[in-house]
């Protein structure tokens, strides 16, 4: 059963009734018709709240009230029911049906298909060291933790920066930042830092915002690159602090499109 | 190679002067793109050239667009540039850039969405297609999620799409490619 569609249905057809019951001028809603409507709409909703209570996407709590609504308003169909109680309760049954059921369905289908996704996009990847983290991360997403995910995600690509620039030997590193900092161009002036490296462990207290600026240095990156991953480092330092952002499916999966296109694939960083 | 670009300039203006005038300009600035690509070694500009293989999964030039999306491209006069603006990266794991969706109501909206998604999913697979999954869930992200009117809307709007069974997914048709073309091409100008 395609559970959202028939949600989607089911909230047509009562919003619909409802109209039709603010539309009547009597204080009862006697008219055959309508009654019969109630209770057609009511047969609809038993087998998707039958689906509903063997998952888990939906709070039963949530579940419990919106079928508490439906029994009391199939009773008012019994006769001619009052048009006030009526409209209390379609008014919960929309509400509750919409932002509690069906939303909070879309977006548990939403994680439970990310992993697919997010699997499909790295797919590519091979190195073990890389893996550890990502799979460890789209697990996050699969359990709905999707800041764990975005924060674990951003571990591989941490790795493979400080790899590669760790590969061209500390000397040159810090030369490299010294020339950055001296740079005036738009993109460095903002840079100040000084940093001298001992060992290629000390590359790994530097900020990250720095080291991929230096990937940008030194032409690893373009600017348009440069500012996607800069985006996902914001993103990264969103969900790794205490704030009060959280990002859904949609734009983690966004996430891993950029960082797997600009890093973790990019031959530069090979 | 300039002594090529010589040899086949009078070619290429006997091409652009094959299209209707006011497209000439732009027919000539899409022949220069594919011929620069053409004739430049692999590192050349993302492609935006003239239609080659098509059909659906029709691969991708390593880098690029699949093969199967050139035409819509060629046909909307929608060059790298343009595309850029608006998904990123422009193949396969496309993902749409704007915050937000362009239209003043939420039915607009999720018109809107439904043709941007099936222009990201032909970046992705080469078909203009998205489940109603899928749109749903970014129609929560996008918030322009109107679950009463959700098939409502899609339906009103059916010469978007080609003929399907309820529930199904969506697939455009020509007005909907059409129209998806010009929205990709407002996004990118900034409208």
């Amino acid at each position: 059963m395609d559970v959202a569609q028939a949600l989607e249905d089911i909230l047509e057809e009562l919003v619909s009734i409802q109209k039709d019951i603010n539309k009547l001028k009597t204080a009862s809603v006697s008219g055959q018709a309508l009654r019969k409507r109630v209770k057609e709409a009511h047969k609809k909703w038993l087998p998707v709240a039958g689906v509903l209570e063997a998952g888990s996407l939906v709070d039963s709590a949530q579940l419990q009230e919106v079928s508490g609504a439906w029994k009391a308003v199939v009773k008012l169909a019994g006769g001619a029911g009052s048009k006030k109680q009526y409209k209390v309760q379609l008014k919960t049954i929309i509400e509750k049906t919409e932002s509690e059921l069906l939303y909070k369905f879309i977006k548990g289908s939403a994680i439970q298909t990310v992993g697919d996704t997010l699997r499909k996009l790295v797919q590519p990847i091979g190195d073990p060291e890389l893996l550890k983290y990502l799979d460890e991360s789209i697990q996050c997403a699969e359990t709905n933790c999707i800041r764990g995910s975005v924060v674990l995600a951003w571990c591989a690509v941490a790795y493979l920066v400080h790899k590669k620039l760790t590969s061209l030997s500390v000397g040159i590193l810090n030369s490299e930042f010294a020339k950055m900092k001296a740079d005036k161009g738009l993109m460095f002036k903002s840079f100040t830092k000084d940093y001298v490296f001992s060992t290629e462990l000390d590359v790994q207290e530097a900020a990250d915002a720095h080291l991929i600026l230096l990937c940008r240095f030194l032409m690893y990156l373009d600017d348009t690159q440069y500012k996607h991953l800069k985006g996902a480092l914001d993103l990264r330092n969103g969900c790794g602090h205490p704030t009060g952002y959280q990002p859904d499916p949609v734009k983690l999966q966004a996430y891993y499109a950029d960082i797997t296109q600009l890093v973790l694939l990019n031959s530069k960083f090979a | 190679m300039l002594d090529k670009l010589k040899a086949d300039f009078d070619e290429i203006i006997e091409l652009v002067n094959r299209a209707p005038a006011p497209l000439q300009e732009l027919a000539f600035k899409m022949i220069l793109e594919q011929w620069f690509s053409a004739n430049i070694a692999p590192k050349a500009v993302t492609p935006i050239p003239a239609p080659a293989a098509s059909g659906a999964g029709a691969p991708a030039a390593p880098g690029g667009v699949p093969n199967a999306i050139k035409p819509f491209l060629t046909a909307n006069g929608i060059t790298a540039e343009i595309l850029e603006k608006v998904f990123h990266p422009t193949g396969p794991g496309a993902q749409f850039l704007a915050a937000s969706i362009p239209g003043n109501s939420k039915s607009t909206k999720l018109v809107n969405l439904s043709l941007l998604l099936c222009v990201k999913q032909a970046l992705d697979s080469g078909s203009f297609t998205c489940t109603l999954k899928e749109l749903r869930e970014l129609a929560i992200h996008y918030d322009c999620y109107d679950s009463p009117n959700f098939s409502a809307n899609l339906k009103t709007n059916k010469n978007y799409y080609k003929p399907r069974a309820k529930g199904a997914g969506l697939e455009l048709s020509g007005p909907g490619l059409k129209k998806a073309g010009d929205l990709v091409k407002s996004i990118a100008a900034g409208e």
